[in-house]
Parts: C-alpha cells; structure tokens; sequence
C-alpha cells in the first residue's frame, strides 16, 4: 500500500521484454486514452506519425533461425532527463513523482527537448489535429488536445494517477499497489508492462526491478530512467557468449 | 463616498491582496501544489465516468470488456478484470471499434435502391419494415439469412427467424474454421472449441495458428503466455508456420514446413518420440490407434524431405514435447487451410494423446456445451462446399430473399464463386451493417445496424475457458447526437431486435427481454459466479460483472480417430499464368483489421504490422534472401496472379518467410467500407482458388499457388520502421537477451568483449589501427 499524499510516490514501469510479442494493444490503447491524432498513410510516409509508445522490432539471423525480436520504448521519465534543461519556457520539468512533465500551455515549439532525447520519444506536432466531428465523441476529456507546433510525449497516463490519488485521498485511504495502471500496462495481455511505485518497497515494480535481467536503456548517458527493462532471454543462447549484431 | 480612479484601483487591490492571503493561509499545501500554474490540465480531473460491462460479439471472440462512458459518450475500451477469458487484458483491436460507433460514414437511415441498377436513397424506418415484410411474404420458403458465425442470443433468433420463414441460416467466414470443429470432433469428441491449459505447460507446440495474434482467443492465451514465461523455467516453445507470424516470433523454436505438410511434421515429431521410446507404451497404443494406417512406415529423413524442415530441428522439437511434459500441441490457421487440412489437424491435435495431455493440467481442456438450452455455445462458418451450392442457387434465381448481417461475402468469397453476379439474381438483398461495405453496393435495402456498443445480447466464448460462461452485451451509450445538434449520427436499430419485431413472436419480443429471461433462468439454477436472493437481482449482478459463469460445470472428451482424409496436399496450377515465378500464397489475418471487418477504423488502418511494421496497405512478405536473388526491393509493385485473378501488392522482403512462400495479410481492398478503407491496398481473397479439404468441403485457403511478376514501378511502403532511428544499447545490439541463468550486467559484458572483438579485429586487418 502507498499513500496518497502527493510527492510521495516515484511512479515507474518496468517491462518485461521476454513476455513482450509485439501485439501493438499497449500502442492503440495509449492512442485511444490520449487523444493522439489518427496517424494518417501520409504522416506514416513521411515518418511524421506520433506515437507515444512503440514497439520496435529488430531481425537477427537469417532463414531458417531469423528472430524477430520486439521492445516496446515510450518516454523513459529520466531522473536526469536531458530535454529538462533545454526547455527555455521551462515546458518540460521534472516533478515530485518522478515523472517527466510536459506543460503544453508553455511550450513554444523550439523542439530543443527532442533533439536532446536520446530515446526519441518527443513528437511535434507538424499539424493541427484533424478528427471528423463524429470521431470527437471519443476523445478523453481528461486529457488535452495539443494544437500545431506543440509537443507532447507519454505523460504515465498522469490524468489517472491524479484520479486514483484524488479518490483515494477522498475515500481516506492509500493507494493499494496495482490500482493505478497506465493504458498501456492495463491492456498488455502477457504483462510484459508493469507500472507502480518504486518508492514502495513491497511494490510489484519495486520487486521486479531486482530481477537479475534489468537494465536501462542506453545507461552510457546516465539518464538514469525510471522505466527498467529486463532482458528478453534466448533458450538457445550460450551464457557469455556475446550478442552478433543485429538488422532490421 | 466619492472616489477617483486611483483611489479606486488602490482600494480594490488591497481588497484584492487581502483576500488571497487569507484563503492562503486556510489551505493545506498539498492544495497550493495541486493548483501550482506548471501543472498539467490532466491534474485536475473533475469529470466523473461510468464503467460498463459489455461483451465484444464478433470483434473479437466474445472478450468481456469494460467500456469507459463520460457524458453518455464511449471513451475506452478494456479488459473485463472479472470476465474469465480476458481477465482485465485488450488487444490491438479493442479500442479500434469504438471508431465504428462513432465513424463518419455510419449509415444513418434506412436505404432503398429502387432498381437493381438505381442509387441507394433514404427511406424511414416505416417503409423499410413495410419492404421487409413484402420480401418475407414473397420469400415463401425460398429464403437465406446470412450472418457471421454467432452464438448467443443472437445466433438462436437469426436460426429461429429463418427456420420460421421455411428459409436457412448460413454463417460466412471468410478463414473457415469448419476444418477446425472438424478435427476437434474427430480425434478429442467435443463439439465445442476447447482450451490449452497454457499457463501450465512446459512446453507447447503448435502448427499454424497465430494465437498470440488473431487466432482463437488472442486475448485469453496472451494472459496464459505471460503466466507461461513467468513460471520457474519459463517454458518451452515450439510453433510451425511457413510464415513468422506473431506467434512465430515469439516461440523459443520456429520451424518453417512447407505449406500443407504440417500433418507429417506432427507424424515426423511423433515416429520420434516412439522410435526414442519417451513416452509409455499404452500412450503409443493409444495414439497408433487413432491415425488410420499408424506410423510405423514414416521415417524421419522422408519427413524432413517432405516437409522441408531440417531433421535435427524435428528432433529437437520432438525430444523437447516429449521430455518436458506437461505438454500440448494445437493447430489451425494455414495448417487447416489444405486441402489435406483434416489430416493436417488430425495428426496434429492426435499429439496430446501421445503425451497424455488430454483432459490434464497443462494440457487440453474440453469446454462444456451452453448453460442456456436453444442458445448455441459454438459456431462455425458453412463450408466452401455448401456456400458454392447455395451461390448457385442464388444464380438460377431459386432464392427469393437474402438477409445479410455481420458478413462481406462480396469482399470475402473468392472470385470463382461470381458473387456479384449472383446477389443480382436475388430479387431482394437485405443487408444489414453500420458502414456501408461492399455487399451493400448488392443490396435492395440496406438497414444500419447498431453496434454492440448500443445493443443487447448475450456472448458464449469460443473457446471458453473450460467451463460454462454467459457473457452478457448491454446497450452502455444511447443514441449519438452530432456535435452540432443536427441530429442522429445514426437511427439504427439491433439486428435481433430488428428480425424479432418481424417475427411471430413466438421466440421473443426484444433481445433486452431475452437477455433478461435467460438471466432468470440462470437465477432458478442456483449455480454459478452470481447468487441473489431475486432473479432481478441476480440480473444486475451479471451485468455488472459482465456475465455468468460456473467453474464447476465443465467439459468431457472422447478420442477417437484421425479423419482418414488424403494426406498429400494438393495446390492450385500455374502454368498458364504468364511472366514471373512461382510462390506458394499463405494469407494471414491481419492483426489489426483482421479479415477485414475493422478495415473502417482509422486505428485499425494505422496500427503497424508486428512483423513488418506497414500499415494503410497491402504488402507481401518475402524471404530476404530470395528477393535479392530474384532482384525484388522493398516497394516494387508485383502484380500476384493466380487462376482467380490477379492482385497488386507492395513487396516487403525478410528474413522470416520461408522461400518459395508469399505472405499476404487479408482485410484490404474495399471498394466501400467507409472513407478509410475504401479502394486501399488489395484484397487477396478474390484471388484464392476453390481447392477444398477433401474432408469438410472447407476453402483451403492456403493452397493457391501464384506466379509473381514486377510491375517495373516502386513506391514507398508506408511503414513503421525506419521512421525511428535505432539506438543500440551496444553497437549492433538494440534489444538485450540474455540466456537462461544469465544476468544482465553479464550479457552487457560479453556483449562488449565480443564488439571489441570484432571492432578491433577488423581493425587490425585493415591495418588502420592508428
């Protein structure tokens, strides 16, 4: 059980890359929770389309022992997040949860913080968002609609995090661990995402992220990210013995 | 008092200042944060929602959702955490259909084509009713009504609607699952679909079916593969499909046979496990005795020629099924596709006998039939066989009227079949739908329909979770009015309600008061996952969890025999088809429009491919290697021809399809189906030729054999990858894997002792090491 009082929480995820299949739930759940424009065949041509998770899929080998291997990859809402300190508006900002905030009223579209991210998981938006009037009865009022030249990334679903804490703190009692779920780790079917907070040591999350498969991704930048991954493991790999390199 | 405007404004600020330090002062600091001015607006939710529990009908397999409703308004849709197949869990597709409920292009009114050649014009719901009892009258026995496979409520009144009418009811499904039931009842006795105790098992080994993806219950076996990796080691497993598909990607071993030679992959693995002795003898017995002739005459060299599959792979496989226990092997999809599809699932499901994994933990699990009398719990499509008589029928003009709900058959029949042609015979076509499709552009009168969003029923699983379940569909939005109060999106009416209202009332007057009647009758069992002291209780209490269901009332099972059908699979011809080379075509369902009933919904369109990340198209999946022998890129146009036809497609070579095999998602290629499918990509089932199973009569649609030429154009495939650039975690190696027991922090080590290696290796050769 964490507490509902704000600030006391370091929200986080972890992902299992070993459950993960490639399905795409956690891609259209995420769309469809956050009001993210329909990406169009022309956005998707000209590598325009925003999407605030992806699952990337990486080939090895070749027939007969090619592997697809897949990695989901949204905002990593790192301690040391390098697109914080670029912002001149101070749109992007770190909060007291751990999480990396993005205040869209503020932001004026110098795109400073993608170009910083290493991760490349902020999306600007070249275009007005476009939906047919009938498509608008199923945009969430609990999220805002970002206009052209605004920027916008996975936020951790944080209009839920705020419902859960609110109704907790009503109801005068904590959160129970699991309540909170992000879209995306409410729709994995295997649960290779997993959200919770890290500053509760009982938290599944918590307890994952001793597995001895976790890492961070890209750790050499020390963003130091509060999204860990554990290894996809490989029944038919040797141990020590080195990944080849990869296409695809 | 008089005051200048200075005084004023000095006034009135200090008023001003006053009033904010002292509600300052009244509130705790949590509130100043929470109304900091660098908070989002999506810190401040104030909104209140409304969660209804629903079922998903056709979208999906009956999966019990959750559907988020804000001022009368579907926002979401999730996994029902109480419903026992989806277990809180969603996939792709979910979210997709509420694009359906509120798609620019639903059809809003009742329409009549006044003449076979006219134009659709609207008409009210009065006059449609008139024409529909007018092509009923007139039917006079000589009457079909066509749906999708249902089950439910919904799938007895369109049985008892036809049956009242002295007409018939078809189900059409475009990827049949006939050679499925078929196999199903042949070697385990059971009529319904049954269950793989996934969760449990060591290892498991399937053939064909895509059921981490679109085949099955996508939704209740992802939950099982989570809880299969999870366990202490982690599972073992084995898939077998010409093509990667999801499932494919996702297994510890994928073996690759040729098209419609997975029965003998299964006999193959089988000759194995008995020549090795690893399994009893009263096991060898057993399953000897259900493939018709044994296997004591195959030999593991003739099935790793036959199949094309390497013999040490076959080995592995069988060894591994074998030793690993508990085990279960499953199939479908492409594997029943054939026309030796019988044999194919035969052999394959005869494999559980083999390892005893029938009817035990972590093995198959039979379901029990409907805790509902007259209301089915299984459902199958008419056989190819059954549909080309009835298609005739139709074109000798011996069917009156044809009512049709839930299925494309223009899009989804082959072109052998000339179904256009046919429905012109037909003096009236009824359709039913909420977008316009291609069908519609035969239809007399058109009907919209509403969704499950907004409509009641009930929904049996198939396959369910090994016991009985009721899903219960209720309507959870009214109807839409357009933003700018112009009116309806859509006065459509419920497909049951509809056929009801013009029924003798005999087997209902609305589907609400079926829906409702069944549930009491559940009350007066005394049984299951809900107990009230009244029926109107009990009602509420399934719908609000979202149905019933009784973990005590489950299935049985029989062995019996494999269906001694031809066990040699036969394909289409090529011959006469002109430039190119040949391949063996193997359509896939598409992981997010499926077979093309989510083609309409923007999400659906845009939702990348697992494997090759392309969307808003029709692509082909080609071995890489092949292509580059053949001089094939990415983006070259290739014209598919087949005896039925001929398709554009855009190549995407690989390395995942086996060569010689072409790969092509299903579900493109509308010439309607609303403004975001209409005329996009190619539709590969108008090209798939009428090779049957010789046992069922199914489609084998997996048996065309197409001649494959460039058009000499290219163009962009529009497509995921790429447009992110990778960002390896070491040179060369974008995700980490570990092997089994390995740490992370090892494998990044070994990772970077071996890219050193190499680095500096080359290097050295190069002789630039300064």
């Amino acid at each position: 059980m964490t507490t509902a009082e704000f600030g006391t929480h370091k929200w986080g995820m972890v992902v299992d890359v070993d459950k993960c299949i490639g399905c795409n739930a956690c891609v259209i759940a995420c769309q469809a929770e956050n009001n993210i424009p329909i990406n169009t065949q022309d956005r998707v041509e000209r590598a325009r389309s925003i999407s605030w998770i992806r699952v990337e899929r990486y080939w090895e080998g070749d027939f007969p022992d090619a592997k697809a291997r897949f990695i989901p990859i949204m905002c990593q809402h790192c301690e040391n997040a390098p697109c914080e300190p670029v912002c001149p508006v101070y749109a992007t900002y770190h909060n007291s949860e751990g999480m990396n905030v993005q205040v869209y009223n503020r932001c004026v579209g110098t795109r400073y913080c993608a170009n910083g991210c290493p991760y490349i998981v902020r999306f600007f938006n070249y275009w007005e968002p476009v939906w047919p009037e009938s498509l608008r009865n199923h945009l969430n009022p609990d999220v805002t609609v970002r206009s052209r030249g605004i920027m916008e990334k996975c936020s951790f679903c944080v209009h839920r995090i705020r419902r859960e804490s609110r109704n907790a703190r009503s109801a005068g009692v904590e959160i129970a661990d699991g309540a909170v779920q992000t879209a995306c780790s409410s729709a994995c079917p295997t649960s290779a995402l997993n959200f919770g907070n890290f500053n509760d040591p009982d938290s599944k999350v918590s307890k994952m992220k001793e597995d001895k498969r976790h890492y961070t991704l890209l750790d050499q930048f020390g963003t130091d990210p509060n999204v860990i991954y554990l290894a996809k493991i490989d029944a038919d790999k040797k141990v020590g013995a080195g990944e080849a390199a990869t296409h695809g | 008092m008089k005051l200048n405007r200075r005084e004023f404004l000095a006034l009135t600020g200090k008023t001003a200042a006053g009033a904010v330090i002292f509600a300052a002062c009244g509130l705790p600091e949590r509130e100043l944060i929470v109304q900091s001015p660098v908070d989002l607006p999506e810190d401040l939710v104030r909104g209140e929602d409304a969660w209804y529990a629903t079922s998903m009908g056709g979208f999906s397999n009956g999966d019990g959702v959750l559907v988020r409703v804000m001022q009368g308004r579907a926002k979401k849709i999730e996994g029902n955490p109480d419903h026992p197949v989806t277990r809180g869990k969603a996939t792709a597709r979910f979210d997709a259909v509420l694009q359906l409920l509120y798609h620019p292009d639903r059809i809003s009114n009742p329409q009549l084509r006044y003449s076979k050649t006219g134009n659709l014009s609207n008409i009210s719901w009065d006059q449609a009713e008139e024409r529909f009892a007018n092509a009923l009258k007139n039917a006079d026995g000589a009457l079909t009504v066509v749906t999708n496979p249902l089950r439910g409520h919904l799938g007895s009144v369109a049985s008892k609607f036809a049956a009242q009418y002295n007409g018939k009811h078809m189900a059409f499904d475009p990827v049949e699952q006939g050679v499925l039931h078929g196999a199903v009842k042949s070697v385990l006795g059971q009529d319904q679909l049954p269950t793989f105790d996934i969760s449990n098992a060591q290892t498991v080994l399937s053939f064909g079916a895509d059921w981490l993806g679109t085949w099955g219950s996508p939704t209740q076996f992802g939950v099982k593969y989570g809880e299969f990796r999870e366990q202490h080691d982690r599972g073992y497993m084995i898939h077998a499909e010409p093509r990667m598909s999801l499932t494919a990607a996702a297994a510890d071993l994928w073996l690759a046979p040729v098209p419609g030679t997975e029965g003998h992959l299964a006999l193959g693995i089988a000759s194995v496990i008995i020549d090795e002795g690893l399994v009893s003898a009263s096991n060898v017995a057993a399953f000897e005795a259900a493939i018709p002739g044994g296997v004591s005459n195959v030999t593991l060299d003739d099935v790793a020629a036959l199949t094309g599959v390497d013999a040490d792979r076959i080995k592995k496989a069988a060894e591994r099924f074998a030793e690993h226990t508990p085990s279960v092997a499953f199939g479908g999809g492409s594997a029943g596709a054939h026309t030796n599809g019988s044999f194919n699932l035969g052999a394959i499901y005869a494999l559980n006998i083999l390892v005893g994994a029938i009817e035990s933990k972590g093995g198959i699990i039979s379901n029990p039939g409907s805790a509902i009398d007259d209301v089915p719990a299984s459902a199958t499509g008419a056989s190819f066989e059954a549909w080309e008589q009835e298609i005739a029928n139709w074109r000798a003009g011996n069917v009156e009227t044809v009512i049709i709900r839930g299925a494309d058959i223009v899009h989804g029949m082959p072109n052998s079949v000339a179904i256009r042609e046919a429905l012109e015979h037909v003096p009236n076509v009824i359709a039913f739908g909420a977008i316009h499709d291609d069908t519609m552009d035969f239809a007399d009168l058109v009907l919209p329909e509403e969704t499950f969003l907004e409509s009641w029923g009930t929904e049996i699983p198939e396959p369910g979770p090994g016991y009985q379940v009721v899903g219960t569909q209720q309507p959870v939005v009214g109807p839409t009015i357009s933003q700018d109060e112009s009116g309806l999106v859509s006065d459509a009416r419920g497909f049951g309600d509809t056929l009801l209202a013009m029924s003798d009332g005999s087997y209902g007057r609305d589907m609400e008061s079926l829906v409702r009647g069944a549930l009491s009758d559940l009350h007066s069992t005394g049984r299951g996952s809900v107990s009230a002291a009244s029926a109107s209780l009990f009602t509420n209490g399934a719908l609000q969890r979202g149905g019933w269901w009784d973990t005590d009332n489950n299935g049985s099972s029989s062995v019996g025999r494999v269906a001694t059908s031809a066990q040699g699979a036969n394909y289409s011809d090529t011959d006469t088809l002109g430039e190119g080379n040949d391949f063996h075509l193997v359509p896939f369902v598409s992981n997010s429009i499926f077979d093309g009933r989510l083609a309409a919904a923007p999400w659906a369109q845009q939702t990348p491919d697992p494997i090759s990340s392309a969307s808003w198209s029709t692509w082909a999946e080609i071995n890489s290697i092949q292509a580059d022998q053949l001089g094939i890129k990415e983006g070259d146009v290739l014209l598919i021809r087949s005896t039925s036809g001929e398709i554009e497609v855009l190549a995407y070579p690989h390395p995942g399809v086996r060569p010689g095999v072409i790969g092509i998602p299903m579900g493109q290629g509308h010439r309607k189906s609303g403004r975001y499918a209409e005329d996009r990509g190619s539709n590969v089932f108008s090209i798939l030729v009428d090779e049957k199973d010789s046992e069922t009569g199914a489609l084998a649609w997996a048996a065309t054999r197409v001649r494959v030429q460039r058009a000499g154009k290219r163009v962009k495939v529009p497509k995921f990858e790429g447009n992110v650039e990778a960002r390896p975690i070491e040179p060369g190696v974008p995700v980490l894997v570990v092997g089994v027991g390995e740490t992370a922090v090892d494998a990044q080590e070994a990772n970077h002792h071996l890219y050193q290696k190499q680095f500096l290796g080359e290097r050295k050769e190069s002789g630039d090491d300064e």
